[in-house]
């Protein structure tokens, strides 16, 4: 065991975790962060999706010892004093959820995508959320939600 | 899974001094995309992982002499940007938007993606393609060993218990052209039935000289010479496929979940044509 001093969510938080456990297991079990869920636990469904160090990674796949010194954001941190993001809030206009199971997943890598490529066609959309399975198979919602969050960001930014 | 120590060394001579070359408990550990896969199928149980992850002196990519120097725990999505390596090989920056995903190459790295030996993976065949080699450091020293070289069987390689791979290199190209092809019989993010590489320089129309590699469907992804002794001058469809059936003879199959050995078969002399194709059509 071994005790580890991270920012999650913008707060300063320590643990005293295992060396075999995830980031996963440590967010759901210490601090009651239930938004990154292990699914297929070998990476390719992005239900697990965090932040580290503001870059998405496999929550199931990533030993919580390595998050040690590092800033951890997952879904319960996007939104500010209750107001949620435009992606947030483009996901909920566009009906971009039936059970909602993956949808902090694609949330979170919606904004890795739009940091990179403000304004994407459909093909670099689907290439960055071609990480993440929908099993309701919301994907023509979801690749919307992406397009009107994508539009407000830049009208917001200009 | 099963509960490891894990040691934190900050340098790479450190690092090695703690791996022991007769305990096979003991193993190294980058991003751990592969190991914890290994690990949550309790087909791994480590009695100490030692993460490599704080050695600052593994991370670089770097033009020396014409060659692309990478240290080992650069993470893919590092090398996927990076315009040396988009400049150096273009085939590698391509190869990489298709391995596995976004927050996969977030994490994992040059060196895990070479030691972890499965033959499946995207990075090998190319790499041997382009006469690529690594580095290994072991506690005596450190010895090169060609990619081509360095797979010694189903996720085995030559490495001792005690050396660790500390970089890749890969040779100029000398304005060589290079193409990999993955086929994915199940769903497009699932591990590839075959993958092809090749890379080859021409002479007026036709293929001078060639380097046609197998991955997936075979034991350890292989250089296949027959097929590229058939590709030698070849300078149209008829040469291509020509070259597709030398190596559908040629390559040794195995049967596995992604198709059986007379299904790959076929696979190779399409996909062998193909490549040598696409690499002819590439910058």
């Amino acid at each position: 065991m071994r005790t580890i001093n991270f920012t999650l969510n913008g707060e300063q938080v320590s643990a005293h975790v295992a060396e075999h456990q995830s980031i996963v297991e440590v967010l759901r079990d210490r601090f009651d962060l239930f938004g990154a869920r292990e699914s297929c636990a070998q990476g390719l469904c992005g239900c697990c999706t965090v932040l580290v160090d503001g870059t998405a990674v496999s929550g199931c796949l990533y030993l919580a010892a390595f998050a040690d010194g590092k800033k951890v954001t997952t879904i319960e941190g996007l939104a500010q004093n209750g107001k949620l993001t435009p992606i947030q809030e483009a996901f909920l206009e566009a009906g971009a959820a039936q059970c909602g199971f993956c949808t902090p997943g694609f949330v979170l890598m919606a904004g890795q995508l739009l940091e990179a490529h403000p304004d994407p066609d459909d093909d670099e959309i689907r290439h960055y959320l071609s990480g993440n399975l929908c099993r309701c198979a919301a994907y023509p919602e979801i690749i919307a939600a992406v397009k009107l969050a994508a539009g407000r960001l830049r009208a917001g930014r200009t | 899974m099963t509960p490891f120590e894990l040691a934190e060394p900050k340098s790479l001579k450190e690092a090695v001094g703690l791996l022991d070359a007769d305990d096979p408990t003991i193993r190294p550990i980058a991003g751990g995309t592969a190991l914890m896969l290994m690990m949550k199928a309790g087909v791994f149980r480590p009695s100490k992982l030692v993460s490599l992850g704080g050695i600052k002196e593994l991370r670089s990519i770097a033009i020396a002499n014409g060659e692309l120097k990478v240290g080992a725990t650069t993470p893919l999505a590092v090398l996927e940007h990076s315009d040396e390596v988009r400049n150096h090989a273009p085939v590698i920056t391509r190869t990489l938007r298709t391995l596995s995903n976004i927050r996969v190459r977030n994490v994992a790295t040059v060196g895990g993606a070479l030691a972890h030996a499965d033959p499946h993976m995207d990075l090998p065949p190319v790499l041997i393609a382009l006469g690529a080699r690594v580095v290994v450091q072991g506690k005596k020293g450190e010895r090169t060993i060609p990619i081509a070289d360095l797979f010694a069987g189903y996720y085995e390689t030559v490495l001792a218990k005690d050396e660790l791979i500390a970089s890749l290199i890969v040779p100029a190209q000398n304005g060589r052209r290079a193409a990999y092809l993955k086929c994915t019989t199940r769903a497009v993010h699932d591990w590839p039935a075959l993958g092809v590489a090749v890379s080859l320089a021409t002479e007026g129309n036709g293929i001078k000289d060639v380097s046609i590699v197998v991955s997936a469907a075979t034991e350890t992804p292989r250089r296949l010479a027959g097929a590229e002794k058939a590709a030698q001058g070849a300078s149209d469809e008829a040469g291509w496929r020509r070259a597709g059936e030398a190596a559908a003879e040629e390559a040794e199959l195995i049967t596995d979940a992604q198709g059986s050995a007379a299904y790959k078969k076929q696979l190779v002399r399409v996909h062998v044509a193909r490549a040598l194709r696409a690499a002819l059509g590439a910058e």
